[in-house]
């Protein structure tokens, strides 16, 4: 009843429905039936009771009609035809349907149509690409979990690990006679670790009597002898080391050395922080080593 | 809409959705006048039946001795309170600017609170938002999801009546695809905004489906507690339920003895209402309101002139002694006039040059254009002397004829 959509349209423009979308310059219509999004009287499905949209589902197009007699039936009021996935057959099929409809519902299926095919083909398109997905981040969980990476990082006291290593090795005897260390200080070195073992078996036990101290500053000494003795570093003499050892130097070398540079400037400032250590040491860079050998060949 | 020929069939369905085999004509109600802008006054009116009276103490911000220390004290003259020995003496009384005084213009319980409508008004009201109830799209526009019911207006059997326990109404609204406005009265559920949530008001939520009813058989109880469905007897049917917000278009569910009553309690056009005194239906101003159908109809063109496609928009007048083409629409020899004006004075011109030239002995230098009015002058002597000779022979010629015969 055309009658009604009148009286219908002058009440919902005026006062209140719960699709219209107000914007500064422009009035939506947010029923999922419009045919084109836009709050006007010959594009409000409400206000007109024969009415045709297009809508798509899944990539396919269905074209819904409803009538003046089917408004009455809010459950049977669409009905729904299939188009042909031919752009022109489809066009045809909406003619047909829509035939004696008047030309505005027509023309608006139409482009509907147009801009919905267009929109899937573009979306098909983009499936064949390189599907970027999103992830979010949730902040709080990030930050968090950053925080505890640079906490456990501290935890691990890696230098120190590295340093025992080392140590390890050279008592091993991995890195053989590289290293020139004036003996005094080496043994020294030795006898203290000996006694840090043992005495951190002691500490254990004596935990509460504080004899901490004394540890820290036999660490301290310890810490310096090392210092002093990688200090030592010369330029290999032997030219039957150097030719067996040559590729061992490189690769074995340059990382280790780097790596114990790099220990011992982690250390220096740890140790002239929390220990106050009496010794300044400086260092060379050892970068000029390698190429020593190089020249040697 | 009021053509009082269309008066449909509404099937009756059961409980569960089904249909049953009894019909019942829409009664007339449903095609009154949709008058919104009354349904929205009365609503307003009605509304503010419901109030209770505010008012601040009488007393307040009287309660003190104060008086004004004039002028002379370097203060300003504001009454101000008597003695001594506390923070308060000396300090404003009385006024609204002062601290601890009284407000400006102290509330009243006897503020008029409450406001009459007239019976006719609130009848049309109620009527008219009965009327809204049955068109799809207005329930549809006030939010109401309907989409999936079976018929609008919907109406169920008695059954419905004599449910008692919650959990038959929810069935029974699920089968009906009720229950989707009642979700969404669920999910609006919230913390209203401003000082109403200290004041008791703290929780909003959308309206759901009404449902009308001819009889209580246990209806109330089973309904009452499902959020956002309101109960109501057709009797005693009321416009702030049947307009919330003053917005017409409810969901409303009908029991069958429900909707067959409305016709009693309303009247048709044709008959009085026999549950109400002298009560007839509001009749509409116009019987068809399909305006594009009206203009297009033969009985009113027949009687129309014929359109004037092309009006005749005001000209402006132009002053014709001034503007030479208003002049010639007016008095076309006026051409002939001016051109002759025209050419005498250029003739005279050239006569004197001549003549001086001739005095001076100078021979005179003609401008093309001089040069190029003597030939015209020539030509025109030419064509008025070949005129003239054509002229008598056409002349004698006739002359000859008549003389002929």
């Amino acid at each position: 009843m055309q009658n009604n959509d009148d009286i219908v349209w002058s009440i919902i423009n005026k006062s209140f429905c719960s699709f219209k979308v107000n914007t500064k310059t422009q009035k939506f219509c947010r029923h999922e039936y419009n045919l084109t999004g836009l709050c006007g009287r010959y594009s409000c499905p409400l206000a007109n009771s024969q009415y045709a949209t297009i809508r798509e589902e899944k990539g396919i197009i269905y074209l819904y009609m409803r009538t003046a007699e089917r408004t009455a039936f809010p459950n049977k009021s669409w009905e729904k035809v299939k188009l042909s996935r031919n752009f022109e057959k489809a066009l045809q099929q909406i003619n047909e349907n829509l035939l004696y409809w008047p030309n505005y519902l027509k023309q608006k299926c139409k482009q509907r149509m147009l801009k919905i095919t267009q929109y899937l083909i573009r979306m098909r398109k983009l499936t064949l690409r390189r599907q970027k997905k999103l992830v979010p981040l949730q902040r709080k969980i990030e930050r968090r979990e950053n925080r505890r990476e640079e906490k456990a990082l501290i935890a691990a006291r890696i230098d120190t690990a590295i340093e025992k290593q080392l140590v390890e090795r050279l008592k091993k005897g991995v890195y053989g006679d590289i290293y020139n260390f004036p003996q005094v200080a080496f043994t020294k070195a030795l006898a203290s670790e000996e006694v840090q073992e043992e005495s951190d078996d002691e500490r254990e036990e004596e935990y509460n009597e504080g004899g901490r101290e004394e540890e820290e500053e036999m660490e301290e000494e310890t810490r310096a002898a090392l210092e002093d003795a990688t200090e030592y570093v010369e330029a290999e003499s032997d030219d039957e080391d150097m030719e067996s050892d040559e590729e061992h130097e490189f690769t074995d070398e340059g990382p280790e050395e780097s790596e114990v540079e790099d220990i011992e400037d982690m250390a220096r400032p740890s140790t002239s922080k929390g220990k106050k250590s009496k010794v300044s040491v400086e260092y060379e860079l050892e970068q000029a080593l390698p190429e020593k050998t190089k020249v040697k060949n | 809409m009021a053509s009082a020929l269309a008066r449909p069939l509404i099937t009756v369905y059961s409980e569960k959705n089904e249909k049953t085999g009894t019909s019942v004509h829409l009664p007339v109600v449903f095609k009154a006048p949709i008058r919104p802008d009354v349904v929205s006054f009365v609503h307003h009116q009605m509304s503010k039946n419901r109030r209770q009276p505010y008012a601040v103490n009488k007393d307040a911000g009287h309660q003190t001795s104060a008086e004004s220390w004039g002028t002379g004290r370097a203060v300003a003259r504001i009454p101000r309170v008597r003695g001594g020995g506390t923070h308060r003496s000396g300090q404003g009384a009385f006024g609204n600017m002062c601290r601890g005084g009284r407000m400006f213009a102290p509330t009243k319980t006897w503020r008029r609170w409450h406001r009459r409508i007239n019976v006719n008004q609130r009848r049309f009201a109620l009527v008219s938002s009965i009327a809204a109830s049955g068109v799809p799209a207005l329930v549809m526009s006030k939010g109401h999801m309907v989409h999936d019911i079976p018929e609008l207006p919907l109406v169920v059997s008695d059954k419905v009546q004599s449910f008692n326990k919650t959990k038959q109404a929810v069935i029974f609204l699920r089968r009906i695809k009720a229950w989707t406005d009642v979700q969404k009265v669920y999910r609006s559920r919230r913390l209203r905004a401003g000082k109403g949530k200290m004041r008791n008001r703290r929780r909003v939520q959308r309206r759901g489906p009404l449902i009308i009813y001819g009889e209580d058989q246990g209806l109330k109880l089973a309904f009452r507690n499902i959020p956002g469905v309101d109960v109501c007897s057709v009797k005693k049917l009321s416009l702030l339920k049947l307009a919330p917000g003053g917005h017409v278009g409810r969901f409303i569910i009908w029991t069958e003895s429900a909707f067959r009553a409305l016709d009693a309690i309303y009247g048709t056009w044709s008959s009085p209402s026999s549950e109400k005194k002298d009560y007839n239906l509001p009749t509409p101003k116009m019987t068809n309101t399909d305006l594009s159908r009206l203009l297009k109809a033969e009985e009113i063109r027949k009687v129309l002139r014929t359109p004037n496609k092309r009006p005749v928009r005001a000209v402006r007048k132009l002053n014709p002694l001034r503007n030479v083409r208003a002049m010639l629409k007016l008095n076309p020899y006026a051409a002939v006039l001016k051109r002759k004006a025209i050419l005498t004075i250029q003739k005279k011109h050239l006569d004197k040059q001549e003549f001086l030239a001739k005095k001076t002995g100078v021979p005179l230098q003609k401008t093309k254009q001089q040069v190029r009015y003597e030939q015209l002058i020539q030509k025109r002597k030419e064509a008025i002397q070949k005129s003239k000779a054509a002229k008598p022979k056409t002349a004698k010629k006739a002359k000859k004829a008549p003389a002929a015969k």
